[in-house]
């Protein structure tokens, strides 16, 4: 609670720091803004009581919640450094890009902590008109309008779907209430109305649209190749830890009693976006293209841990979300790196990168490795907590569906590797600035720290 | 009498979101729009929520309707210049649609809401602004007061997409 407030007067600030020349303060000053939040979040941990009576009922801060915000501040946190052009591009507008990015988080935030439908579509309507603002940031590159205009309006139908749904339940409740829908699930579990399918239906769809998850995913990869590299970094991890957690959230509090319902359509469709976003990404010849059905298949493996729903989900779906989100900074900083160097995301722009950039070379194959979930890195742990958690409950098909593809993805992220040390490049040297040498080291040590001893986090819960 | 009047009211409804779907021409589409809002309204007054039914007609059929036809006029849309959208395309989209609709229909027609029974305690304002206001100033304080970070975060965005960058030539 107290974060959520402070982010909101923080993003306020930044926006009239804009009036001053000083760029570089706006940075500091929208970092210092996420350190403080991830501070006063930390804050709160074990003491529920600080939650103030006007948010009984609507939100609450338990331990899990407070990860979930950990994760999103520090992917925030992480990720500020690489936006250093704007502060040198003179048609950028840095104060509200931080400003709508400090929202933003807020809306991420809401959207791990709510206890009341309506804070749930408020936290997701506040994230995604921010991300469609930001999408279309860069006013003069038409992919990026084209990106803007298509995740708008899909994401307004997706958002009109998951209205209806909440309506419906609100029809076969009477409320909107997480533990009033859950208790009307348990009281009349023999009798329940046809309008909770529905609406448990339609809100998984529109939930899903947004995750990326197959068949709802035709925009992704649109949209994460349209928008600025910086801000599809964004959106790309902060959008999958809130989601979900939003979804994690619903079904396990609200809908325990309709198990068999949600699990078999949650089900089918991990396979399909596992199998769809994998398959995809190897017939991709650009980087970034790659990249976001790489987070079409992530979206999958993370299905899996809430379809599976064992008590080892929220420890997966944590983990999962802060290996994969790590890793996806440092892929999307040497993108940016290579992007403004060569003019192009291409894998070809990647040829040779070893022999002018070892260090940036050795940290993107840190994290592709990271990404394939080869061992000793954060992303095979990741994967081995969804796999497990997925047959605790005897899920065997859904398991090896996902190592089947998981094999598939070794090729395409390797495929980076190769191009980077195995190819001649045209010479054309790719230099880091201090502020990328930093969060790339940190990422690099912290994926492969993750991998090595995972229990420095994993046993939070 | 409220019945009958809910059967209208539905009916023109219905009718009138289909004309907007149907209409060939933009400038109608939006006419049958407001004449959606208008019944639902009506709808709104017959399940006692008057201030819904008044700010519904103000707020969607008044401003942002108004912003609608401002843009299709402006547009100058034509029925002729419409895509071609492929046969296969069609039948796809007709078919999940319907698909959607015997889906939807199945399921809810059994949907017993039960009848409300007239008790003495029955408070006929509480529908109007005073009860609504109680209401979003205690319970839902905390949503309400978030709600205005979505409004701040929208306008800062439309000013950033709409200001003018330097050097920009004024088109109109």
């Amino acid at each position: 609670m107290l974060a959520i407030s402070a982010l909101s007067v923080f993003g306020i600030i930044v926006l009239f720091l804009g009036f001053s020349n000083n760029k570089s303060a706006l940075m500091l000053a929208a970092m210092l803004s996420l350190l403080a939040t991830f501070g006063l979040a930390l804050y709160e941990w074990q003491h529920p009581e600080i939650t103030p009576a006007v948010a009984a009922g609507m939100m609450s801060f338990d331990n899990l919640s407070i990860l979930f915000t950990a994760v999103l501040l520090v992917t925030g946190i992480l990720l500020l450094p690489l936006s250093e052009r704007f502060l040198v591009d003179p048609k950028a507008q840095p104060a509200e890009y931080y400003a709508i990015l400090l929202f933003s988080m807020v809306g991420a935030i809401m959207m791990v902590t709510f206890d009341n439908l309506i804070m749930l579509f408020l936290g997701l309507e506040i994230l995604s008109i921010s991300l469609y603002v930001l999408t279309g940031s860069d006013k003069r590159n038409l992919l990026a309008n084209e990106a803007a205009l298509k995740y708008f309006l899909m994401g307004a139908f997706a958002t009109g779907v998951l209205l209806y749904g909440v309506a419906m339940l609100y029809g076969a409740a009477g409320s909107f209430s997480l533990s009033d829908i859950a208790l009307y699930v348990q009281d009349n579990h023999d009798n329940l109305s046809p309008m909770l399918y529905i609406g448990l239906f339609m809100m998984l769809v529109g939930m899903l649209f947004k995750l990326s998850v197959a068949p709802f995913h035709w925009w992704t990869a649109d949209v994460y190749t349209g928008a600025p590299n910086f801000f599809t970094a964004y959106m790309s991890t902060i959008v999958k830890t809130a989601g979900f957690a939003a979804l994690y959230k619903i079904l396990s509090v609200s809908f325990v009693g309709v198990y068999d319902y949600w699990f078999l359509m949650l089900a089918i469709c991990a396979v399909l976006t596992l199998c769809i976003g994998n398959l995809t990404a190897t017939a991709q010849q650009s980087f970034k293209r790659m990249m976001a059905y790489s987070g079409v298949s992530h979206a999958g493996y993370m299905l899996i841990a809430v379809a599976s729903f064992s008590d080892k989900t929220p420890e997966a779906i944590f983990f999962y979300s802060l290996a994969y989100s790590i890793a996806t900074i440092t892929a999307f900083a040497a993108l940016m790196r290579v992007a403004d160097t060569k003019g192009s995301a291409d894998f070809a722009a990647f040829y040779g990168l070893a022999k002018t950039n070892p260090f940036l070379s050795f940290a993107l194959t840190v994290s592709m490795l990271s990404l394939a979930g080869i061992p000793l890195t954060a992303g095979f742990m990741g994967k081995l907590f969804v796999f497990m958690s997925a047959l605790e409950q005897g899920h065997v098909a859904l398991v090896v569906a996902a190592v089947l593809m998981s094999a598939v993805g070794v090729y395409y992220y390797l495929r980076v590797v190769i191009a980077m040390y195995m190819r001649e490049g045209n010479g054309v040297a790719v230099t880091l600035s201090p502020r990328f040498r930093v969060v790339l080291i940190a990422t690099t040590v912290l994926t492969i720290l993750l991998g090595v001893v995972p229990s420095l986090v994993a046993g939070a819960l | 009498m409220a019945d009958k009047l809910f059967y209208f009211l539905t009916f023109l409804a219905l009718l009138s979101a289909l004309m907007v779907v149907f209409s060939r021409n933009p400038i109608h589409s939006v006419l049958y729009l407001i004449l959606t809002f208008f019944t639902l309204s009506g709808h709104y007054v017959l399940l006692n929520a008057q201030f819904i039914a008044a700010v519904n007609i103000i707020v969607y059929a008044g401003a942002i309707m108004v912003l609608f036809l401002f843009v299709v006029m402006f547009l100058n849309l034509r029925s002729e210049t419409q895509e071609k959208t492929s046969i296969l395309s069609k039948v796809a989209s007709v078919t999940a649609a319907g698909l959607l609709m015997v889906v939807l229909v199945a399921a809810l027609k059994d949907v017993n809401l039960g009848t409300v029974q007239a008790t003495p305690d029955f408070d006929s304002q509480v529908g109007m602004v005073e009860q609504l206001g109680k209401v979003l100033f205690s319970k839902f304080l905390l949503p309400f007061e978030l709600a205005s970070v979505l409004f701040l975060a929208a306008m800062v965005g439309a000013v950033m997409l709409g200001r003018r960058e330097p050097g920009e030539q004024n088109t109109f």
